[in-house]
Formats: structure tokens, C-alpha cells, sequence
């Protein structure tokens, strides 16, 4: 892994050590958002995960179904 | 938290600076209260996203007998139940869980919030002298929530309104999920400490909020969906058995318009009555 997907992986741990334990909420998505997001990052590099990520985010909403969505 | 120095987030906290500026000049709330208010606001916008939530826990709910059959069915194949449950889910369109999103949309609120309380005396030069304190037991709200009495009140506050609204929050049936999330505010309270006593202040308000929707929810949840289909399904059973003791009346049941469906059930609910 490059060092900025490095750091990608690094603030989602932080989130998950901080707000995330602070917030919890159970995903409604397999794999969770935050797991999607580093498996993204480490695939897909910092900018592309990123993106990836963000758009898993806005599908996390509760007007969508949820379910097993790996990333591709 | 050096992360955190970027421009996005001196812009959030701008916009928190207008907001609570807002409150306390225009509505003329003591700065306490400006940040109850924001979190009221705030969490009232996320309304939407809420009810959303209610109806998909209602229709969990009403589909609940059909899930637990499925969960019998596979006991020992807990790979296939979660397979199979979420066939069902998708089946029957239900959202099983909470969704990352609203959650999310909290955080820049939170973030916005820290860094306008941390530099308070910066952001609101105009507020030096006046009243920070709330409700007479936290006499400053920008000062550490341990640094004074009031504070460690709060923070018991804190922990309860934390994990009465864990309790409403979970959708997970794994009991030992539900137990990390209930203990889990304990061990958050050593990191809260150190935060502002108004964050904490924001923290028991959102956390009150989603107590209280989580009591109106639990409401809803249980009064509408009972008289949907449940009792429909308590009437269709008697159905065989009623309808040969009609037919001996008349010709009524023979009559399949709706207009006939009717009196039917005027009079099952009679005798419903008449039974309790």
C-alpha cells in the first residue's frame, strides 16, 4: 500500500476509534461503510477508494434496500 | 486531532459561530441554550430520515412472525439465516438497520461545534461577562466538563442519556453487540471529560432526542401495525367457521360484492364484544 492509501486507512480508523464507537449504529450494508471505505482505499488507491467511499456513503441512506455490496 | 486543522473545518466552524450568534442575539438564549437550540434544529432536519426509519421498523415489525419462522427454520446455519433474512428483507422491501447517513451528517456539526467552543473567547469577543452558565449547575460552558462540579453531574447525564439511546438506537438482535454498545459509554467517559462541558451539553441534548423518538417511535411502531394485518389475520380464521352459521340467515354470504363484505364484519365485531 502507497503511503496517501496508507492515510486514507489511517482516518478511517480514527473515525472508527473515535466517533464511530461514539455513534454507534449497526450498517445496514455487508461490508460496513468503514470497512468498504479501506477495502476501497487499498484496491482502488487514496483518490478513486475515496470516491467510492463517498458514494457508498450517500447510498447508506434509509430509502435504500442494504445487502452485501463488496466493493468491485 | 491535528487532522482535523483543514480548511473545511475552520469553515464549519464559521458557520456554527453564525449559528449560535444567531440564537443568542436574535432569539436572546443564554449561549447554553443556543447550543440546545442548534442541536434541536439540527436533529429536527434529520426528522425526515427519521420517519423513514419508523415505517421500516414498523413493517419489521408486522413481518416479525414470518422472520422468526426463517430463524427456526436455519438454527444451526447462521451463515444461510443471515442469507436467507436478507432475502426476505429484500423481498419485502424492509430496511433492517440504520443507515450510516444521518449519523454521519451529526459529525461536521459536532466537529463545528468543538472548535467554536475551544476557541470561544475568539469567536464571540462580545461574549466576555456574560452568562455562559446552564441551568446554575455548569458555570461556564468552554471550560473543561471536569474542571468544575457541575460537570461530573453532566457527565453521569452523559452516560445515561448514552445508553438510553443506545437501547433505542440498536437494530442489531446480537446480544453481544447490545452489551458492548450499552457499556461502551462508560469508557467514553473518560475522553468526554476532556472535552467542553457545552459539547457534552450538545451530546445529552441529541442523545434526549433520540430517547424521545425512540419513546414516540416505540408508540407508533406498536399501535399501527396491530390493527392492520393482525387483526385481519384473527378475523380470516373464523371465517369457515362463522360463515356456514350465517348461511343459514340467508343468502347473504353467496353475495360476493363488497357491499355484502359489510354487515359481515359489523357483526363479527359484535360478537367480539359480546365475547370479552
Amino acid at each position: 500500500m502507497r503511503v496517501p492509501s496508507l492515510l486514507g486507512v489511517g482516518f478511517v480508523w480514527l473515525y472508527r476509534l473515535t466517533f464511530g464507537a461514539l455513534f454507534p449504529t449497526t450498517c445496514k450494508y455487508h461490508p460496513s461503510c468503514s470497512e468498504y471505505a479501506v477495502q476501497a482505499v487499498r484496491r482502488h488507491g487514496l483518490v478513486r477508494g475515496s470516491v467510492l467511499a463517498g458514494w457508498r456513503l450517500l447510498r447508506c441512506n434509509p430509502w435504500s434496500r442494504g445487502g452485501f455490496d463488496p466493493v468491485r | 486531532m491535528m487532522l482535523f486543522t483543514i480548511p473545511i473545518f475552520s469553515q464549519l466552524e464559521t458557520v456554527m459561530k453564525h449559528v449560535l450568534l444567531w440564537f443568542h442575539t436574535s432569539l436572546h438564549l443564554p449561549w447554553a441554550w443556543a447550543i440546545v437550540g442548534t442541536t434541536v434544529v439540527v436533529r429536527m432536519l434529520l426528522v425526515p430520515l427519521t420517519i423513514k426509519q419508523i415505517h421500516s421498523m414498523q413493517s419489521l415489525q408486522r413481518h416479525a412472525p414470518q422472520m422468526k419462522e426463517i430463524q427456526k427454520k436455519y438454527k444451526g446455519d447462521k451463515q444461510r439465516q443471515n442469507e436467507e433474512l436478507m432475502k426476505f428483507y429484500r423481498e419485502n422491501q424492509i430496511n433492517p438497520a440504520a443507515s450510516c447517513l444521518p449519523m454521519l451528517l451529526q459529525l461536521p456539526v459536532f466537529i463545528a461545534l468543538y472548535y467554536t467552543l475551544k476557541s470561544f473567547d475568539q469567536n464571540f469577543p462580545q461574549s466576555k461577562g456574560q452568562d455562559l452558565s446552564w441551568l446554575h449547575f455548569i458555570p461556564d460552558i468552554t471550560v473543561h466538563t471536569t474542571a468544575v462540579w457541575g460537570g461530573y453531574v453532566l457527565l453521569v447525564v452523559y452516560v445515561a442519556s448514552q445508553m438510553a439511546s443506545s437501547y433505542f438506537m440498536m437494530t442489531t438482535a446480537d446480544k453481544m453487540q447490545r452489551v458492548l454498545f450499552m457499556v461502551m459509554p462508560l469508557f467514553f467517559v473518560f475522553i468526554i471529560a476532556h472535552f467542553p462541558a457545552g459539547l457534552v451539553l450538545y451530546w445529552v441534548t441529541t442523545n434526549l432526542w433520540t430517547v424521545g423518538q425512540g419513546l414516540i417511535t416505540r408508540r407508533l411502531v406498536a399501535k399501527t401495525p396491530a390493527p392492520a394485518p393482525e387483526r385481519r389475520s384473527s378475523r380470516t380464521p373464523p371465517k369457515p367457521e362463522t360463515a356456514p352459521a350465517i348461511q343459514g340467515d340467508g343468502a347473504q354470504p353467496r353475495q360476493e360484492t363488497a357491499t355484502a363484505q359489510q354487515p359481515r364484519q359489523v357483526r363479527r365485531k359484535k360478537k367480539r364484544t359480546s365475547r370479552r
